[in-house]
């Protein structure tokens, strides 16, 4: 490492943005050496997305300097940015669903031998790549075939045959299990080797002290510092400077009184995804369901709210069993599902947020919807999340965690009172997430049930009073409270214990 | 925290307050439309004044009806993220129904109900086979176009039906006060299925699963249900055009169809209306209609020849979604 001597490879001086209303960055530096993991940092909204665009090309500074190996430059869009050695990683996969690993690998560089496309240097170039990092998959199948994490893979391989020296990583770990977390780390740990500038960003703070040789943190658009690798480079320090006060009230201490039974679930089966899953929760409590990805936790939950058929077993709520034929059967019987994908399934994002917010139960006045409640009904339920927003701005506007509090708006409002949370928190900030803990954590206390599907487990130790493990489509194990450890919920889901209460 | 709330609502309260051409636009949706119907005007009146007499104006209206009502129609559908090709047909079949019933001597009732109902039952199949089978729209409505037209040819024997009593045409086809009652139709169906887009469960329930389908099944919204409605409402809308368009003629043509169809969806999607559901406008729709017969009546006051004047349209289609487009950009 040599941060401090080495010249930049990338450099951005008072870069400024701004839109219609809004200004999304205001005189933001970072310079980027070769050899480093830099890791940007900041709250939803903090101007992290609009930097990574401006870097990638996808926007153009208002104001500002922009130097490649100081150099001034400008970045014409993405494939200019490619053609300079700037690749992008996307949080959401840009791969062609349809097309192999090789083909999407020299995609837009596909080199011609008299107008077709000469396939054994495309082949031999792309398998190269995939090599370097050490990619299993078959790279001849379409890669929706492949799992998250080889796509992943697939992806990093196309910046690497593009010979991309800067490469930016935008929560490349949001979808991956720990394995291919673990997976992804030593490749970019070799990349950094290699001197790769690699630019990573990530709401896991745990993968950043792991990683980074630098973090840059970002507030309301505005530069706020660039810790060093070291002892100042730390979860207190980095959370100060995110939200701009410390995190006092993060650790929830709490004894859950628990009530009746609201939610049962006997025997539940759907062919070939998980079998035999069993288990109760009761009013006042929150249960946690940890979990590999591909466990079957999500199609468990989608089951009990009525979206997927189930082919054996039972649910009941309150005691009484229901017959699931749709989810207005479950919405109907109280169970409200807050998806891990909130922007196809949980909002609609050209909707304003009244709308959203009362999508499940619009008031109306003789037949007709009475605006004026709609508005107010929503903005109550808005203000009691903590989301301070007018009515009429639109779903899609929001960052993560508001759009969060959008879809528990609309749930609240529905009349629900057991509630299914898909990764609560995934893509949301510190702050936010503290937020949505409380939430959740009154909900409970004024008699809810609380399902959490999560695969961050210091947030399952945080917030469950018992936790449920799944591997493989069953259900291994239970682990109370009291006894829950991380090592302990890593052994049931990834097979070294079986089930044990 | 305050600071933070501060910052937040300032950009939102700047925006209401700040003016602009561009944002103007991007609110009200149906004005670029409108500006392109008035711009159309205005070039013909500039090529020949005599363009906007007032007996050419109301023509060109009347002109518009029938197609302002199928694309209200068909707007109802897209708005889903549908699309129904069989409106034409089902218009034509409708209008076979409708003219047998007339000619048969039964009252003004059981026409209008036995016609409606000839729509409704139309969209009901569309609806149901749409819902239960998950095949696309285009596919089943392109089968239905075929079954429609078919069925309409066996009802009706292959022959345009005659003998339209007068009191219907005099009742379709005349003026309530000054304004033709063709017009008069259209409009009630303009205002009907405003209110019901605007201000009703039904409407926005349309909006949310054309826009985002399974936020709106997971909110326990019965979405093959209200889909199926989108589809009743399509093609029993095609037989309130039936009517209108069998009062005018005096006859019932089993070969209508097919004419309808095209300058429905043009107008209806010059009107807002996104093929990928969520968004539509009636009075766009209807603006859309009005843009497609002043085309025509333009052109053909000029003396362009018929050949030319569907070249002249399709440009103006396109011309009008690309302006559509980069208005939403």
């Amino acid at each position: 490492m040599s941060a401090s001597t080495a010249k930049p490879l990338l450099s951005l001086k008072g870069i400024s943005k701004s839109f219609p209303g809004v200004k999304a960055l205001q005189n933001v530096h970072l310079d980027l050496y070769p050899g480093e993991i830099h890791a940007l940092m900041g709250e939803n909204g903090a101007g992290k997305s609009t930097l990574l665009k401006v870097m990638f090309g996808a926007y153009s500074a208002d104001e500002g300097a922009f130097e490649l190996s100081g150099e001034p430059v400008s970045i014409r869009g993405p494939v200019d940015a490619l053609h300079k050695g700037i690749s992008m990683v996307h949080q959401e996969l840009s791969l062609v669903p349809q097309l192999s690993a090789i083909q999407n690998i020299v995609l837009g560089w596909e080199k011609s031998v008299a107008g077709f496309i000469d396939w054994s240097a495309a082949r031999r170039e792309a398998l190269a790549a995939l090599a370097r990092l050490d990619f299993q998959g078959n790279p001849h199948v379409p890669v929706s075939r492949l799992s998250v994490g080889q796509q992943q893979t697939v992806e990093l391989a196309r910046a690497i045959a593009a010979n991309a020296k800067i490469i930016i990583l935008d929560e490349p770990t949001a979808s991956l299990s720990t394995k291919e977390s673990e997976k992804l780390f030593s490749i970019l740990r070799e990349l950094r080797a290699d001197g790769h500038a690699l630019v990573y960003v990530s709401h896991r703070l745990a993968e950043v002290f792991d990683l980074a040789d630098r973090a840059t943190v970002l507030r309301d658009g505005q530069y706020v510092g660039t810790l060093l690798r070291g002892p100042d480079l730390n979860e207190t320090s980095l959370v100060k400077m995110m939200v701009g006060r410390s995190l006092e009230d993060f650790a929830i201490q709490h004894e859950a009184t628990l009530g009746a039974v609201a939610l049962k679930v006997d025997g539940l089966a759907r062919n070939g995804v998980f079998q035999n899953v069993s288990f109760e929760v009761r009013r006042g409590e929150i249960v946690g369901m940890a979990g590999m990805v591909g466990a079957g936790r999500t199609e468990v939950a989608r089951c009990i709210a009525g979206a997927d058929r189930i082919d054996a077993g039972s649910v009941s709520v309150n005691g009484k069993a229901l017959s699931l034929s749709s989810p207005s059967d479950a919405v109907r019987a109280g169970i409200a599902f807050l998806t891990e994908d909130r922007k196809h399934q949980g909002l609609a994002l050209r909707m304003s947020l009244a709308k959203n917010a009362t999508l499940t139960r619009v008031p109306t006045r003789m037949g007709f919807i009475n605006r004026t409640k709609q508005a107010a009904d929503a903005k109550s339920a808005l203000a009691s999340v903590g989301a301070r927003m007018p009515t009429t701005r639109l779903a899609g506007q929001l960052s993560g965690g508001n759009q969060q509090k959008v879809v528990l708006a609309k749930w609240l409002l529905s009349g629900c009172d057991i509630f299914i949370f898909d990764e609560p928190t995934r893509g949301i900030d510190v702050g936010a997430k503290a937020e949505i803990y409380a939430l959740m954590r009154d909900l409970a206390d004024k008699g809810a049930a609380i399902l959490m599907i999560s695969s961050d487990l210091p947030e399952v130790l945080r917030m469950s009073d018992r936790v449920l493990v799944m591997r493989e489509g069953t259900l291994s194990g239970e682990v109370a409270r009291a006894e829950a450890t991380e090592e302990r919920i890593i052994a049931f889901a990834s097979g070294g214990n079986t089930w044990q209460s | 925290m305050a600071k933070l709330e501060a910052a937040n609502a300032s950009p939102g309260a700047a925006a209401t307050e700040k003016w602009s051409v561009r944002r103007l636009f991007s609110e009200w949706r149906e004005l670029g439309i409108i500006a392109a119907l008035i711009m159309t005007v205005l070039v013909f009146t500039a090529i020949d004044p005599e363009f906007l007499s007032s007996y050419n104006l109301v023509n060109i209206v009347l002109q518009a009806s029938v197609t302002a009502i199928l694309a209200m129609a068909v707007t109802f559908v897209i708005i889903t993220g549908g699309i129904d090709l069989s409106i034409g047909t089902a218009l034509a079949l409708s209008a076979v129904v409708s003219g047998l019933l007339m000619s048969q001597g039964y009252p003004l009732p059981v026409v209008v109900l036995g016609t409606l109902a000839t729509g409704a039952l139309a969209g009901l199949f569309n609806g149901t086979i749409i819902t239960l089978s998950g095949i696309t729209p285009f596919v089943v409505t392109l089968g239905s176009m075929s079954i429609f037209s078919g069925l309409a040819l066996i009802v009706s024997g292959g022959q345009t039906v005659y003998g339209i009593p007068p009191e219907f045409s005099d009742l379709l086809a005349g003026k309530i006060g000054p304004i033709p009652t063709p017009i008069v139709i259209a409009f009630v169906v303009l205002v009907v299925s405003s209110v019901v887009m605007r201000m009703t469960k039904l409407g926005e329930y349309l909006i949310a699963l054309g826009g985002a389908r399974e936020v709106a099944r997971l909110a326990g919204i019965k979405v093959g249900f209200y889909t199926a409605i989108a589809y009743v409402i399509s093609s029993s809308l095609a037989a309130v055009g039936a009517m209108v368009t069998v009062g005018r003629l005096g006859a019932a043509d089993p070969a209508l169809g097919a004419d309808l169809l095209l300058p429905a969806i043009a107008a209806a999607v010059m009107g807002g209306a996104d093929l990928n559901g969520g968004e539509g406008s009636m009075l766009g729709a209807v603006i859309g209609a009005l843009l497609i017969a002043t085309l025509q009546a333009g052109l053909t006051f000029l003396n362009v020849q018929a050949f030319y004047q569907q070249v002249a349209i399709g440009v103006v289609i396109i011309l009008a979604l690309l302006s559509n487009r980069l208005q939403k950009a």
